[in-house]
């Protein structure tokens, strides 16, 4: 689902956010991207978003080369892509409703269909009858699973979280894991950057460590 | 299709939802449009009145010879047989000095004109009525060609008049072109701006619409329908503001033409110049509006 072959990310000024990397990614697979914060992990999920370009190297997202693809291809892949933004990026001009709609007006969704599916959307993550607050009456974790709902609304094969549990306390982050876990029960491939190891050590699943944009045993 | 046709209606809902919620500012941005397109629209209506009332006055090109008193018969003769024959004069009437004495007498109505005068002070002319629809410089030419015959005084060019204001209005139809440029420039500046001041308000809508995967032409849409519906609006707004001058000005116009004994009024603008007015200014707004999305997409890529 997700190939990372020879990946290098140089900003300018000479840092390099991931060297070398080297991976792959199953599709259906929950992996978690552990590593403290600048270890190169928000690098390498924009890199599979396709909103960083690599240095050097290939990064293949369902056998599509993304470091390769045109900008007017790139939505398309993308459309494919849930994300989950560090810091959120809720408009706080609409309602939580016109917020998760979002994606489904870019695809193109009309009438019915776009309230059906983001009042399940909303319904999933736990913020049902919340739909026509601002976002600004949410709590810190009701934001964050705003901006999980609005990334899941249009079904998207691939979801990536990057620090989904930070700022949250351990039962609300733990909620949040678990949301996470029934999107991977119904087959997502799911990519969650996180800084606090212990959290995923309950899960048992595969961990990517980073270190200075190398991967450590 | 219908697939396109949602995703425009869905940006036309938006478009107009924003433009509502900020009145004040969508306002403003209409008159700026209106007052810039409202100038040249205004200036060519005034030009195209004038130029009515040119074409209304009949320029029939005419031209009176006055002869030397000291002309021989035989130069008169030959000066008859020459207009006689060329092809740019239609009719050529002598009038011999002694009625036109005659006729200014009966003009001004007083026998005693000749009164401490000797003899007729005025000369023997031919009036020639030139060919209708001769060129100013075919009659300046005719106008030369006679003044140089010999047993002729003067030659004068009675149309003169209708020919400068003719060309008065061929330099307003330049000054025109250069105002037309000038604003069309300004408009497209001024709604481009505004545009982007859209854009800024909307930086963070466009950011997150550009990472889930809107396409470009989805994040520029809802912007040239802004412009679009700006460029009409203000385009029709311009209308409204020429005719209200227009009319305004009218009274004034008319007792002014009065006193000349002419009924004439300022043309108000038809529906056909308004179709016109609006469909420049939408193209000049769309045009400005295309550039600064362009702008900020290219930047922030």
């Amino acid at each position: 689902m997700i190939q990372f072959q020879q990946v290098s990310k140089r900003y300018p000024g000479g840092i390099d956010a991931v060297k070398q990397l080297s991976f792959e990614i199953r599709s259906g697979e929950l992996v978690f991207l552990a590593g403290h914060s600048g270890a190169g992990k928000s690098t390498l999920l924009k890199l599979i978003a396709g909103i960083e370009r690599p240095t050097s190297g290939a990064v293949l997202v369902n056998h599509q080369n993304v470091s390769r693809l045109s900008r007017k291809a790139l939505p398309y892949v993308r459309r494919h892509i849930g994300l989950i933004f560090q810091d959120h990026k809720i408009l706080f001009d609409r309602s939580v409703f016109d917020n998760v709609r979002l994606p489904l007006d870019i695809i193109g969704f009309s009438g019915p269909e776009v309230r059906r599916r983001v009042l399940a959307a909303l319904d999933k993550v736990g913020l049902a009858g919340k739909e026509s607050l601002n976002p600004i009456a949410l709590s810190g974790g009701e934001q964050q699973r705003l901006c999980i709902a609005r990334a899941v609304v249009h079904r998207p094969a691939i979801l990536l979280a990057d620090e989904p549990t930070a700022n949250l306390d351990r039962d609300y982050a733990h909620d949040i894991l678990e949301l996470f876990k029934s999107f991977h029960q119904v087959g997502v491939t799911l990519v969650i950057a996180a800084h606090d190891e212990s959290l995923m050590a309950d899960y048992g699943r595969r961990i990517l460590r980073l270190k200075h944009g190398e991967f450590t045993a | 299709m219908k697939h396109w046709l949602r995703l425009n209606r869905l940006a036309l809902v938006r478009t107009l939802g924003s433009m509502v919620r900020t009145p004040v500012n969508t306002l403003l941005n209409l008159l700026v449009i209106a007052i810039a397109a409202s100038f040249p629209f205004g200036f060519y209506l005034l030009l195209s009145s004038v130029a009515a009332v040119t074409g209304k006055v009949p320029v029939e090109p005419q031209l009176s010879i006055f002869l030397r008193n000291a002309a021989t018969p035989a130069e008169i003769g030959k000066l008859k047989e020459q207009l006689a024959t060329d092809g740019r004069v239609a009719q050529v009437r002598f009038v011999p000095r002694d009625e036109a004495l005659k006729q200014l007498q009966e003009r001004v109505g007083s026998a005693d004109l000749m009164a401490g005068l000797t003899e007729n002070p005025l000369p023997d002319a031919f009036i020639v009525t030139a060919r209708l629809g001769a060129s100013s410089a075919e009659l300046e030419q005719l106008r030369d060609t006679l003044a140089r015959h010999a047993g002729v005084e003067e030659v004068q060019l009675d149309s003169a008049w209708a020919q400068r204001l003719e060309r008065l209005i061929a330099l307003g139809e330049v000054l025109l072109q250069v105002v037309v440029a000038l604003l069309a420039a300004a408009l497209a500046l001024i709604t481009g701006n505004a545009i982007r001041m859209q854009i800024l308000t909307r930086r963070e809508e466009i950011e997150v619409a550009k990472l889930i995967g809107a396409t470009d032409i989805f994040i520029r849409r809802p912007f040239l329908y802004m412009a679009a519906l700006q460029g009409l609006l203000g385009g029709l707004a311009a209308c409204g503001i020429v005719a209200a001058a227009l009319s305004w000005l009218n009274p004034a116009v008319r007792d002014l033409a009065a006193t000349y004994g002419e009924t004439f009024l300022l043309r108000l603008p038809n529906p056909a110049e308004v179709a016109v007015v609006c469909a420049i200014t939408v193209l000049l707004s769309l045009a400005g509006a295309w550039v600064a999305v362009w702008r900020h997409l290219r930047r922030h890529h």
